[in-house]
């Protein structure tokens, strides 16, 4: 059962974002709801090369592979 | 047959063939229609359309598509499987109407928030809303950046086209604002909002408020944007569209951009409902709001990989954020 508060998903975003820093898939951390309590969402653009932590100061934390992010301007054709 | 078989096969019958199907008055006649006078200003009937279909990897037959039942089985449909050798590929097609463009992709004027909108050097994006300077200031068009301002390219008073150049928006008929101010990208370091703004030009009228299909732009929603809340956009590809909000105050969003991957912090995430995706290439600058239709957020971004249904995530700045930086507030 997750029962982590906004405030802790906040604080463990900051340090996630620090422990990710140099991790080239990572494409975006922010924070979601993980069952009744506040988790981590950490957006990776391809599939991590060695698996992630599952949580960060007892923050749960969900990986999902989101690919390339880009601009919503219309592209030829659309 | 090869490809270059079907190809040179398509061309001498087409000169041939068809170009005697369509212009003789026997023809015509045997289509059930009367001959009339050449030049009367009617067009030929549609007859057949040639083509090529993919039998196997390497091998193609000539595609022929029927445009009228008397034709199906005509002698020149036999005439055209003879002259392939029977590798033809025939389908009742039947007419082929010119599509309709959706409102979002036509000149709206009054402009409304939902339309087609974009520098004249750039394809389209989306009229997010209308906004004033704070204080009192000239009515404007809120949209991104990269709508209004071609990324960092744009220089003040450029010509702001509705519809977008790709939805054929006219330089400078269509020209309804002018480019008046943008938050310039960093290239390094966080960005926090892709967003820009266009002075309207005089005697262009606007529907200030007006959510087609949905009611009236209420205002300014709350600052914190919860997860699972049920939100709602209008954009010029995809239209009207219903999400939910899967993440929220997210850092480090890479986004490539014709000018490389800018980094974006706290931004707003968000999944289609349904099968759907919540936008698409061309949505860029739609304003999103909560079902109480106040605004919540600006899209911007978004990936064809993730949510629920698989159909990618929508990436938007707190609208917050964006009236901020460019210090603005809702034209109501």
């Amino acid at each position: 059962m997750n029962a982590c508060t906004l405030q802790q998903a906040r604080a463990a975003k900051h340090k996630a974002v620090e422990l990710f820093r140099g991790t080239a898939a990572v494409a975006g951390i922010g924070i979601t709801r993980i069952e009744d309590g506040y988790g981590l969402k950490v957006n990776l653009e391809r599939p991590p090369e060695s698996p992630l932590p599952t949580e960060v100061d007892g923050v749960p934390l969900r990986v999902e592979i989101v690919g390339t992010i880009r601009k919503r301007e219309v592209t030829e054709g659309r | 047959m090869d490809l270059e078989s079907v190809r040179e096969l398509k061309r001498s019958l087409q000169e041939k063939l068809l170009a005697k199907l369509a212009t003789t008055a026997q023809a015509r006649s045997a289509l059930g229609e009367a001959a009339h006078a050449l030049g009367a200003g009617r067009a030929a009937p549609p007859t057949l359309a040639l083509g090529v279909a993919r039998r196997a990897r390497n091998r193609f037959a000539l595609a022929v598509r029927v445009q009228q039942r008397a034709l199906e089985h005509s002698r020149t449909v036999e005439d055209l499987t003879k002259k392939a050798k029977g590798e033809v590929d025939v389908r009742y097609i039947g007419l082929v109407e010119k599509r309709v463009e959706p409102w979002h992709r036509q000149r709206r004027r009054p402009l409304c928030i939902g339309c087609s909108v974009g520098h004249f050097k750039v394809t389209a994006g989306t009229l997010g809303a209308f906004v004033r300077q704070r204080g009192g200031g000239s009515l404007s068009l809120l949209s991104n950046n990269h709508v209004l301002a071609n990324e960092n390219r744009g220089k003040r008073g450029d010509d702001i086209l509705q519809p977008g150049a790709i939805d054929d928006g006219d330089n400078p008929a269509d020209g309804v604002a002018t480019l008046a101010d943008f938050v310039r990208f960093k290239r390094v370091g966080a960005n926090l909002v892709d967003a820009a703004m266009a002075t309207v030009k005089e005697g262009v009228e606007a529907d200030l408020t007006k959510l087609k299909g949905m009611g009236k732009l209420k205002g300014v929603g709350d600052v914190f944007v919860d997860e699972g809340t049920g939100v709602t956009k209008i954009g010029r590809t995809t239209g009207r569209t219903a999400g939910r909000v899967t993440a929220f105050e997210i850092d480090n969003v890479t986004v490539r951009f014709d000018i490389g991957e800018l980094r974006f912090d706290n931004q707003i995430e968000i999944e289609g409902e349904g099968d759907a995706p919540f936008s698409d290439g061309g949505d860029s600058g739609s304003l999103i709001v909560g079902a109480d239709l106040r605004a919540v957020a600006l899209v911007f971004a978004g990936s064809d990989q993730g949510g629920a249904n698989g159909q990618g995530l929508t990436y938007a700045n707190p609208i917050q954020s964006v009236l901020d930086a460019l210090r603005l507030e809702l034209a109501l």
